[in-house]
């Protein structure tokens, strides 16, 4: 139960306050990207290539020119002409605008049109006639490296191999000896498939650039609107586009989960045709150029170990991991972190040694990989640990909850430093661990499938007890381009006692609007309710880097609270200036000051507010105005403990999650109605990839389920009921003990539910089938094992 | 991606009739859907068109055709085709072994084709392709029957006909 230290009337941290943002959402007038609407705008869509590996013949035009309403058309010339064919990556790679003679993968613009209707540039893009010359891809990372491999980045001078990266971590040697002389090791070869964030609104721009005032307006669907105007001005800089010429505004976004933070060509595309043509410039992109042509996530193929002793000791870990990032690292990861945090994958457990390395390579896909409601590459991380944790509890026969209680981090090891050079703040996973078992009544279930499984009837639980790591990040160590993660709250109240509050984050369904409301309520007393919150303007809020990676209530959140504070601070010597008494002599209670021993003395924050307007003491900066910038001492560690169930049918090999219980730590709750929806849209992300999605590609690269006919995202349908619950371990750093919430369901579910699949199927010799898992693959693996053969004898 | 596509079929015509007319290629590309020949290079090698039409989605593939093997005595043979999309959204290729024999009173002719698609038509995945090869197949045993018996053979794309019964086919599924 969460304690509230403020009344419902202020709303402050803990109320299950409703989203203030919901009535707009709910009577239609939300206001999106598509829903700019400006005079004599012009519309842009894109010729993209049917091969994943091709050289550029010739592009003709002519007949689409000829289309009434079509102004030009647009190629990789055109924008070398300005230098603009090329831009970088976050992770300072190159990305074509548009390709001057080569593509590089399925799906990748070619050319762009521009006409005076949606429907004619749509048209047009059927008449623009492109002759390629077809060659053999790179689409098996495995294949990437090998000598007679192509060289797909010929572009780049010097390169002779399509790797890009080598990154390690840890022990090498230590982790080496444990291996040779350990009791117990086992291994696996895992995938974790390359998705996609197939959010409900695409991507999208208007461009809209201003002759005379020489200014960019750019509407755009993005999570990290101030980053993007930089970039903007790096990449255009030279042809009059600086940083004060730009604006950038990212209205309300239909989901973003990280495929909002990369710059598209498209956005560059069209602010090159704007800037050109001197007309706002709209591009949209449809379902199918979304979901093939942005920013996947995920795509690691790792080589898992786990080393301990016979009666359950975990010694150490070992993974190695092939990165698969397309033909180019468009990763949004910060600058120092290749492999983002994957080094995270020694999880809740106490490992003195471990050792990592990751090698990424190129290959004829789309750019990524994105930090897909994850933390940069946590999930990849869980997903391999908690799969191992189970695979050695099986080799050893003991059950899993208790190898785990065996190997947790103890409550009193915090703060604790693994071994790859993560100082975990807090935790204690053996109560959150508890807390699942008791929720699912863990002992009678495992009675009930050894009754079942002397029926020959499949029945599994998974468990998933991980640590996330998020709120990047400490200016020391985090930065992406250079630009250090902080991020800013400004907080304005106005005479009357109402108040603006804005902000370098931009909530894409997270409920900002609500929960900053909430901490600055709780700080300083003033009605969440009174306190409006903005963001995604450049021009208003302070400088941030963005909503992602459960980033804003570490980061930002932590910055409204020490603004708030700042402002407590003014408050209090308004307070007693009014009251005629020492600051001393004043006590604080949510929304008011009193002098101790003398209650009904007391100054409400709004007469407080009024008089630093009206009547403020000599000397002291007159307004009620606080900015902070916050560079958070550390991340935060959110944990949580899941157990999943399931029943797979025994002829269909249908999977039914019967039962999923989600313990969360996420420290101090803001709202916990929020963080619920949070954590049940987080879920459903998870059984995503454990059950349905996966981008496929085949042997020339073409994408083979490049629609939402094929690409399979989960719906209310496939959706079990979720059960939530919640442990409070704060962050002791955190200015409100605060650790973020969003991405751990996504990151904890998977593994949980595959988990569950292998327990099911455990006594036929399975260890490991990758994700997604479905029946099909549980159909096969079970015929490998001839298991099938006398099953169908049976029947 | 590889789309596989078998198809046997039965006529009531002897073998002599029946192969000559399926090993010329004017009489055959006659037969199928949306196909004509538009030149012949010499006589192994031809080039010709291919229209298909996938609900929204039209291609025109301008391609080359070659005999590979043709053995008129054992009634075996192997044919090669590669076409490229006329505006640039894809291209195909395409081995044919086709075989005769008689059987009762008729012949027995037995398809198999191994067709490698890139591009645009690629994406659908084997679910559509295989669908709507399979009612182009039924198309072209209808026409080539109507070839053999003399009558009127049609062979314009009946591509409204070929969703229609694909859409009706995945519902019975």
């Amino acid at each position: 139960m969460i304690r509230c230290k403020t009344s419902k009337e202020i709303g402050g941290m803990g109320h299950s306050m409703k989203r203030k943002e919901d009535d707009r959402f709910v009577h239609g007038t939300g206001n999106y990207t598509d829903d700019v609407k400006l005079p004599g705008t012009l519309y842009m869509d894109i010729v993209r290539s049917p091969y994943a590996y091709a050289k550029i013949k010739n592009i003709d035009s002519s007949e689409a020119l000829k289309i009434p309403g079509v102004l030009a058309v647009i190629t990789g010339k055109d924008l070398e002409q300005y230098n603009l064919h090329w831009m970088p990556t976050l992770m300072s790679d190159t990305q074509m605008v548009l390709p001057v003679d080569t593509v590089m993968y399925q799906a990748q613009e070619v050319a762009a049109i521009i006409a005076t209707e949606k429907y004619i540039a749509r048209d047009a893009r059927e008449a623009v006639k492109v002759e390629y010359e077809l060659m053999k891809p790179v689409v098996d990372p495995f294949k990437a490296l090998d000598s007679d491999a192509p060289i797909l980045r010929s572009d780049k001078e010097d390169k002779k191999d399509n790797h890009i990266w080598h990154w390690e971590v840890g022990q090498k040697e230590e982790t080496e000896r444990i291996f040779q002389n350990a009791e117990v090791t086992v291994k696996e070869q895992m995938h974790i498939p390359r998705i996609h964030v197939a959010s409900i609104e695409t991507c999208g721009c208007v461009a809209s650039y201003d002759k005379v005032e020489n200014h960019l307006t750019m509407y755009m669907t993005t999570q990290a609107p101030h980053a993007i105007r930089t970039v903007i001005a790096l990449v255009a800089g030279h042809v009059g586009l600086t940083e004060e010429k730009v604006r950038v505004i990212s209205p309300d976004i239909g989901g973003g989960f990280g495929g909002k933070v990369p710059v598209y060509p498209g956005y560059v595309i069209a602010i090159a045709a704007s800037f050109l043509i001197g007309k706002p410039v709209k591009w949209i992109e449809d379902r199918s150029e979304n979901l093939q042509a942005d920013s996947f996530a995920r795509d690691y193929h790792i080589t898992a170990e786990l080393a301990g002793t016979k009666d359950g000791k975990i010694l150490a870990t070992r993974m190695k991991v092939l990165a698969d990032h397309g033909y180019t690292d468009a990763s949004a990861n910060p600058s120092k972190f290749p492999t983002g945090m994957f080094s995270i994958a020694t999880g809740s457990y106490d490992y003195s040694n471990a050792f990592m390395e990751a090698d990424a390579v190129y290959t004829n896909k789309p750019p990524g990989g994105v930090a897909y409601r994850c933390s940069f590459r946590v999930t990849e991380a869980v997903h391999a640990i908690e799969r191992m944790t189970d695979r050695y509890a099986h080799e050893i026969g003991k059950d899993p909850a208790a190898l785990r209680f065996q190997n947790f981090i103890k409550k009193d090891q915090f703060p604790y430093h693994s071994p790859t050079g993560w100082e975990y703040d807090s935790g204690d996973y053996e109560a959150g661990l508890k807390l699942a078992m008791k929720a699912v009544d863990y002992d009678n279930l495992r009675i009930e499938q050894a009754e079942k499984r002397k029926k020959g009837e499949l029945m599994g639980i998974g468990l998933s007890t991980f640590t996330e790591v998020v709120g990047a990040g400490p200016s020391k160590d985090f930065d992406i381009l250079g630009i250090k993660m902080f991020d800013s709250a400004e907080i304005r109240v106005h005479p009357t006692g109402k108040a603006i509050a804005r902000f370098g984050t931009k909530s894409q369904g997270q409920g900002h609007e609500t929960t900053y409301a909430q901490i600055i309520a709780e700080e300083l007393g003033i009605p969440a309710k009174d306190i409006q919150i903005e963001e995604g303007d450049t021009d208003t809020a302070p400088y941030g880097l963005g909503t992602y990676a459960s980033r804003s209530t570490p980061t930002a959140g932590a910055a409204a609270a020490v603004a708030a504070r700042k402002l407590r601070d003014k408050a209090k010597k308004i307070a007693a200036h009014l009251l005629e008494v020492s600051e001393d002599d004043l006590e604080w209670e949510p929304g008011k000051f009193s002098v101790k021993g003398a209650p009904e003395k007391a100054k409400t924050i709004q007469e407080i507010v009024f008089a630093s307007y009206t009547n403020h003491p000599q000397g002291m900066e007159a307004g009620f105005e606080a900015t902070h910038y916050y560079d958070p001492p550390n991340l935060t560690f959110p944990s949580g403990a899941y157990i999943c169930v399931v029943d797979i049918d025994s002829d269909t090999f249908e999977i039914k999650v019967r039962k999923f219980v989600a313990i969360d730590d996420a420290g101090h709750i803001i709202n916990p109605m929020i963080a619920q929806g949070q954590v049940h849209g987080g879920l459903t992300q998870g059984i995503a990839p454990a059950m349905y999605e996966e981008l496929i590609y085949d042997d020339d690269g073409n994408i083979l389920n490049g629609t939402l006919m094929d690409y399979l995202v989960p719906t209310a349908v496939e959706s079990p009921s979720w059960e939530t619950g919640h442990t409070v371990t704060p962050s002791p750093h955190h200015p409100i003990g605060a650790k973020g919430i969003g991405e751990s369901p996504t990151v904890g579910a998977p593994p949980a539910i595959a988990n569950a699949i292998i327990d099911a199927l455990k006594p036929y010799g399975i260890t490991h089938l990758d994700i997604p898992i479905t029946p099909y693959k549980i159909f096969k693996a079970l015929k490998e094992k001839g298991v099938l053969d006398k099953h169908i004898q049976e029947l | 991606m590889e789309a596989t596509i078998t198809k046997k079929f039965s006529l009531e015509a002897p073998i002599e009739k029946v192969w000559k007319s399926l090993s010329n290629p004017k009489e055959i590309s006659g037969c199928v859907p949306g196909a004509t020949i538009t030149d012949q290079i010499d006589d192994k090698n031809y080039k010709g068109e291919v229209t298909l039409k996938f609900g929204p989605i039209k291609t025109k593939y301008d391609g080359e055709i070659t005999i590979a093997e043709m053995d008129n005595d054992a009634h075996k043979m192997l044919l090669r085709g590669k076409g490229l999309d006329s505006k640039g959204k894809g291209n195909a290729e395409m081995t044919m072994n086709g075989s005769a024999v008689t059987r009762d009173e008729g012949t027995e002719v037995d398809f198999k084709m191994v067709v490698n698609i890139q591009g645009t038509l690629a994406q659908f995945g084997s679910r559509l392709i295989n669908d709507v090869s399979a009612q182009l197949m039924d198309q072209f045993v209808d026409n080539f029957k109507n070839l053999l018996s003399g009558a009127e053979v049609d062979n314009s794309l009946k591509a409204g006909s070929v969703m229609g019964s694909v859409v009706k086919g995945l519902f019975k599924k």
